[in-house]
């Protein structure tokens, strides 16, 4: 008798997930997600020598002073928006100089590749959850540093 | 107080103890590390208050990330390291609240260090260790936190001046003429409290 | 007077830090440098005065007062945890594991076969992984609190940008 109390109940089961979670699993996978790309110069000096350049928001500032970097003053040089659907991967132009790839890989994973000059020079992988950001860093000249600041927006 | 069957375990058992929670065991790791951890702290900081704080945040930060620790190193080392994280944000805070110091205006107008006359009598030599201490710690206290912070990377935590740079986010070459300035600096200083003896 | 590279270079023999051909020239150059021999000898003294420097320092705190803070603080940053139930013994356990156990293995099976049915198979996760270049170092700090990952690229190597335009190497 136990015995049939248990088969039914998965049967129950079953027929709930035939009905239900594959459809459910249809219907929450997102069309794609949205990213932000920015390029910084980080620097001691409290001024670019380039106008065009602004000083990064105060939640990215007070994000970076978080990390053990040595820079005061950080300018934002570039930033970038676009769209990834899973498995989708995009190269992003930041700078003549420096690319970035990025692709999806879905269940909030991300696979970034660094170019610099062309050059691939870093490929990461890593979950990017909304609220994460990766940043890519690096030793400029005069004692400055470039930064690319990656983090899901959507 | 710690629990008395912890007392007779290695660090290691201790620490797989707190990877699955249990308080007491990590109690007894902070018992018998956390002299060492201040005095990594008080070192760099040359503060006693600021000192405590960050280590006990270094032990906050040490319970909270317990499940990284692999033990590639010796339990003691990857909470030293934690602590030197800590303090080393905290001195950039302070830094860009602070002007530069004549220290780093020194450094930075052209390597005095390099015309400091070579101290051809070792100015500690007959000291009492506590008398020692005393006049190392003036000494240290009148470097810059970057010398200092090089100093102890080195002679303290033993690492290598690759490890240094990139702890520091600097240049090896910049670790070393920050090592040199900080040893030649620290053996005028010592050597001028040696004359004040006299 | 010697030069600021040689006296880098005194110093990095004395750190252990050269390599054997570099560090055979200078043992050379010793023998016969007087100078050389006064400031390795200034330099050695120093590092010597600062072993065990840490080693006399004591928390100016009780034990227990010390300790409190710190678990408060841990406390406050955790949620606490549920009591502790009654043991129950393993079969019982496991009997009352049984049934959700089918139903969970029924819908993980049931799962993967509409989703492959649907062509929606997604990757595993993937984790942590990272490739450089061979001359392309780099060091990863994880700030869980910021919720930041920091990936510092020895890239472009310091000298060799040197002198360029100030913001030219990525940017």
């Amino acid at each position: 008798m136990r015995r049939y109390v248990i088969s039914a109940t998965c049967l129950a089961w079953l027929a709930i997930i035939a009905l239900l979670f594959g459809p459910a699993r249809v219907l929450a996978q997102p069309a794609a997600s949205k990213f932000e790309a920015q390029l910084i110069w980080g620097t001691n000096d409290s001024k670019s020598p380039d106008p065009r350049h602004k000083p990064v928001t105060p939640e990215i500032l007070e994000r970076l002073k978080e990390l053990p970097l040595k820079w005061s003053h950080y300018f934002e040089v570039n930033r970038r928006q676009f769209a990834l659907a899973t498995n989708e991967g995009k190269r992003i132009e930041m700078s003549d100089k420096c690319d970035i790839e990025v692709k999806n890989l879905g269940n909030s994973n991300v696979e970034v590749a660094l170019f610099g000059k062309g050059e691939k020079v870093v490929k990461r992988t890593q979950p990017l959850p909304s609220g994460e950001i990766l940043v890519l860093g690096g030793n400029a000249p005069n004692a400055t540093a470039w930064l690319v600041i990656l983090k899901r927006i959507k | 107080m710690t629990d008395k069957n912890h007392s007779s375990a290695d660090d290691a058992a201790l620490v797989r103890a707190a990877q699955r929670g249990d308080m007491t065991a990590f109690e007894e790791l902070v018992v018998r590390h956390r002299d060492k951890i201040y005095a990594r702290a008080y070192t760099m900081m040359r503060n006693e208050e600021e000192a405590i704080d960050l280590s006990q945040e270094a032990w906050v930060k040490g319970w909270q990330r317990l499940k990284q620790f692999q033990g590639e190193s010796s339990f003691g080392t990857w909470m030293t390291r934690i602590v030197i994280n800590l303090c080393l944000d905290a001195l950039r805070k302070q830094k860009r609240q602070r002007t530069e110091s004549i220290e780093e205006i020194n450094e930075e107008s052209g390597g005095v260090e390099r015309q400091m006359p070579i101290v051809t009598v070792n100015p500690t030599a007959g000291l009492e260790r506590s008398e020692l201490r005393q006049r190392i710690d003036r000494a240290l206290s009148q470097l810059s936190y970057e010398h200092r912070t090089v100093l102890v990377l080195h002679e303290f935590e033993e690492m290598e001046y690759k490890q240094i740079a990139k702890t520091m986010n600097c240049s090896i070459g910049t670790v070393m003429s920050r090592l040199f300035y900080a040893r030649r600096k620290l053996a005028a200083l010592l050597a001028d409290l040696k004359k004040q003896d006299k | 007077m010697m030069e600021y590279n040689q006296q880098l270079k005194l110093q990095a023999y004395l750190d252990g830090e050269l390599p054997e051909a570099e560090a055979r020239e200078v043992a050379n150059w010793l023998a016969r440098d007087r100078e050389a021999v006064a400031l390795l000898t200034e330099l050695r003294n120093t590092r010597q005065a600062l072993a065990g420097f840490e080693a006399g320092f004591r928390v100016p705190e009780s034990e227990d007062f010390y300790w409190s803070k710190i678990r408060r603080e841990i406390e406050r940053l955790e949620p606490v945890e549920a009591p502790v139930r009654p043991a129950i013994p393993w079969f019982k356990r496991l009997r009352g594991l049984l049934i959700p156990a089918a139903a969970a293995a029924v819908l993980a099976i049931a799962g993967l076969v509409v989703m492959q049915e649907l062509g929606l198979r997604q990757r595993g996760t993937p984790g942590e992984a990272e490739t450089a270049l061979a001359d392309a170092g780099t060091f990863t700090y994880r700030d869980f609190s910021a919720r930041a990952t920091l990936v510092w690229l020895t890239y472009p190597a310091e000298n060799e940008v040197a002198g360029e335009d100030p913001i030219g190497t990525m940017d």
